[in-house]
């Protein structure tokens, strides 16, 4: 960034803002994501930061807001900073994770119970979803695990990046994330039709109709690989397809 | 009519056939049965606490889920009804808690209220006992009889939820009638016993079988002595218990010639000669089939 | 000969008003008909009878009460309650013993050991149940 050479012209321009981490007070640019702003206070992120486009869920920030007494929690790397915030980073969420071989289960409220027998402390508080970064319902997901709704509680967490925030919310200790990994595994190996094409593909590479063409590619010389790499290579163009 | 209907988690998994035949009858009798399109665990075993409020979130969201849910029914008073024992005892028994008690009711909506929920306390829960006892009455159950349960002879097992505490019976709670008179509608006959409401050791069957054991003893052998051939139940636990139980006890050496242990619901069902598959025979321990097989009552259509 | 005194100071008093405040119930109030024991369909499996453990509780012995089996047998089932002629909430009673344990003296309890066989087979009201009553939240 070329923010550097102008700094002091560029903060006077800039709105800045007043934020905490960890306790001490910084100001920044209330342009910035959480997590730049982070970065510009001086901090340099080894864990809590990865895509930083909103899909790893590895930046799970808690925050508070002066003189509000609520809990929020954003990822920090899709949140603007405000005014006022008390920030912390949630870069891990111990949990346990269940073993099981997803080919001799059945799709059935009691193998997830089996795995995760703590569901059954939910008691529909809803800390969960409130936290929930990517507004899922995550206490009418566990609750159709409980029930065992399987294609319903797949559709719900559909969209979970992981980053544990229900997990350490949970007053039932309950490791939502991890439960509806397990949920979704279940429903697209026993709901699901099995993709067509990707059979198809499968029985080709089984049957050796790539072998040649194989071969081909790896008798080529560097210069060459790297033409048919770069120039050969058919682009599909994202807006047209 | 149309009632709102709270399942509960258990209809949806191991009493499949509670529910779907609840379900048929209540059809039959123009008094539906209509699931609420979202819910959450009832909260049971409700908590005797006087401070745990958090215990009774779950059963609060229930009840102003269920109030969202009547608006949309025409000409549904309102209440929610339930096929569960337990998840019945636990919702009443919170209802009247919260209405007497609004200082904790604004607690637990100040809790619900990011989720655009709110309970007014102005619900009331109902049992399908009750509901076929007070809306539909049993002249228009037997009106509906075409295949009389004729041979059965039924202990109805009324198990501790439905008549405890005051809050929360349906009935009077050392002399309960309603599903003795709901299976002589049937058809069938019933047998006079004092384990009706005996508890069946309840959630110590995840831990201490033992105590469930002993409980299922006394009430089985107790049911056999009066000559019952059939026990009727209201209660997924229950069910499970006596069904299950007996099984093992079977295995252990301690009570041979297990009976059969059924929904009140699967036998209207059958006297009403409705469509078998409603019935989940196949989730039973001990087979139900056996017994309709020898009474000559299987398979008969309305 | 020689006399025990029954003693009933600050730590006496201590838990028979937390086990009062947990279940809203008057302990003082129990004038020991044995009511509830004779109803109760587990007192055969007690360590000590419903009214005994009762009586405890008025003299504020946490350690006698603690010990005993009485309130985990207790299977929440209400009988006790609906015949108490005091009515006291009998079941409530035994209720804020396990709360009482849960909140305070948690190290105490064995952990539920749950088989993959069980969990496999129990009915969720079961295990939800169990939880409810069996560890602390």
């Amino acid at each position: 960034m070329a923010k550097t050479k102008s700094k002091t012209k560029a903060e006077n321009q800039t709105q800045m803002v007043k934020i905490y981490i960890m306790g001490s007070m910084y100001e920044v640019p209330s342009s910035l994501t959480i997590m730049k702003a982070i970065e510009y206070a001086g901090f340099k992120l080894t864990r809590g930061s990865g895509c930083r486009a909103g899909f790893c869920g590895a930046c799970a920030t808690v925050y508070r807001k002066e003189g509000d007494f609520r809990i929020y929690t954003a990822l920090a790397c899709q949140t603007q900073v405000e005014e006022g915030m008390y920030l912390t980073q949630m870069p891990f969420v111990p949990a346990n994770k269940a073993k099981y071989d997803i080919d001799t289960l059945d799709p059935i409220a009691s193998t997830i119970l089996r795995y995760y027998p703590e569901v059954a402390r939910c008691l529909s508080c809803n800390a969960c979803s409130r936290v929930c970064p990517q507004e899922i319902q995550v206490m009418d997901y566990v609750q159709h695990c409980l029930h065992g709704e399987i294609d319903k509680a797949a559709a719900v967490s559909f969209d979970c990046v992981q980053c544990g925030l229900c997990a350490i919310r949970c007053p039932a200790e309950i490791p939502q994330y991890h439960v509806a990994t397990l949920v979704r595994r279940l429903h697209g190996k026993y709901n699901m039709k099995p993709p067509e094409t990707l059979e198809k593909r499968v029985r080709e590479i089984e049957d050796g109709v790539f072998e040649e063409g194989f071969k081909e590619l790896m008798s080529l010389p560097e210069d060459k690989l790297r033409h048919k790499y770069y120039h050969e290579r058919d682009f599909v163009d994202q807006k047209k397809a | 009519m149309k009632n709102s209907y709270f399942p509960g988690c258990n209809l949806k998994t191991e009493a499949k056939g509670f529910e779907q035949s609840a379900i048929a009858v209540s059809k039959e009798l123009d008094a539906e049965l209509v699931e609420m399109p979202e819910w959450n665990c009832c909260g049971t075993v409700q908590t005797m606490t006087t401070d745990n409020l958090m215990r009774r979130i779950a059963p609060v969201r229930v009840l102003s889920r269920a109030s969202k849910h009547v608006k949309e029914l025409e000409g549904s008073p309102n209440q929610v009804t339930t096929l569960c024992s337990m998840c019945n005892s636990t919702l009443k028994i919170v209802n009247a808690e919260v209405k007497e008690n609004p200082n904790d009711l604004e607690k637990i909506n100040f809790q619900l209220e990011n989720d655009d929920l709110v309970y007014e306390g102005d619900m009331e829960v109902k049992h399908f006992l009750e509901i076929l006892r007070d809306n539909v009455g049993y002249e228009n159950i037997a009106k509906k009889v075409t295949n009389p349960l004729e041979g059965m002879k039924i202990a109805s097992y009324y198990g501790c939820m439905l008549l405890h505490p005051e809050k929360a019976k349906i009935d009077d709670e050392e002399m309960p009638t309603v599903m003795e008179s709901i299976a002589l509608s049937l058809g069938a006959e019933v047998v006079d016993w004092p384990y009706f409401k005996q508890c069946c050791g309840s959630y110590h069957i995840v831990d201490r079988d033992d105590i469930v054991n002993s409980q299922v003893v006394k009430i089985i052998r107790n049911a056999k002595k009066t000559g019952a051939n059939a026990l009727i139940v209201a209660c997924p636990l229950c069910a499970y218990n006596l069904d299950n139980q007996q099984v093992e006890l079977e295995k252990l050496g301690v009570e041979k010639d297990p009976i059969p242990i059924f929904y009140f619901t699967q036998l209207m069902a059958i006297a009403m000669g409705l469509p078998q598959k409603v019935n989940h025979f196949e989730d039973h321990h001990i087979n139900p089939k056996t017994l309709l097989k020898e009474l000559g009552l299987l398979g008969k259509k309305k | 000969m020689s006399y025990d005194y029954i003693e009933f100071g600050e730590s006496e008093k201590e838990f028979t008003s937390k086990i009062e405040e947990i279940s809203g119930q008057n302990i003082f109030s129990c004038y020991q008909c044995g009511k509830c024991s004779a109803g109760c369909a587990f007192s055969n499996l007690m360590e000590k009878t419903i009214n005994h453990t009762m009586q405890l509780v008025q003299l504020g012995k946490k350690e006698k009460v603690l010990q005993s089996n009485t309130h985990w047998v207790c299977a929440s089932c209400l009988t006790c309650t609906v015949r108490c002629p005091r009515e006291i909430d009998v079941a409530a009673v035994m209720e804020a013993i396990r709360e009482y344990t849960l909140r305070y003296e948690p190290e105490t309890i064995e952990r539920l050991d749950l088989p993959e066989e069980l969990l496999k087979k129990i009915p969720n009201i079961a295990l939800v149940g169990s939880f409810r009553k069996k560890s602390e939240l």
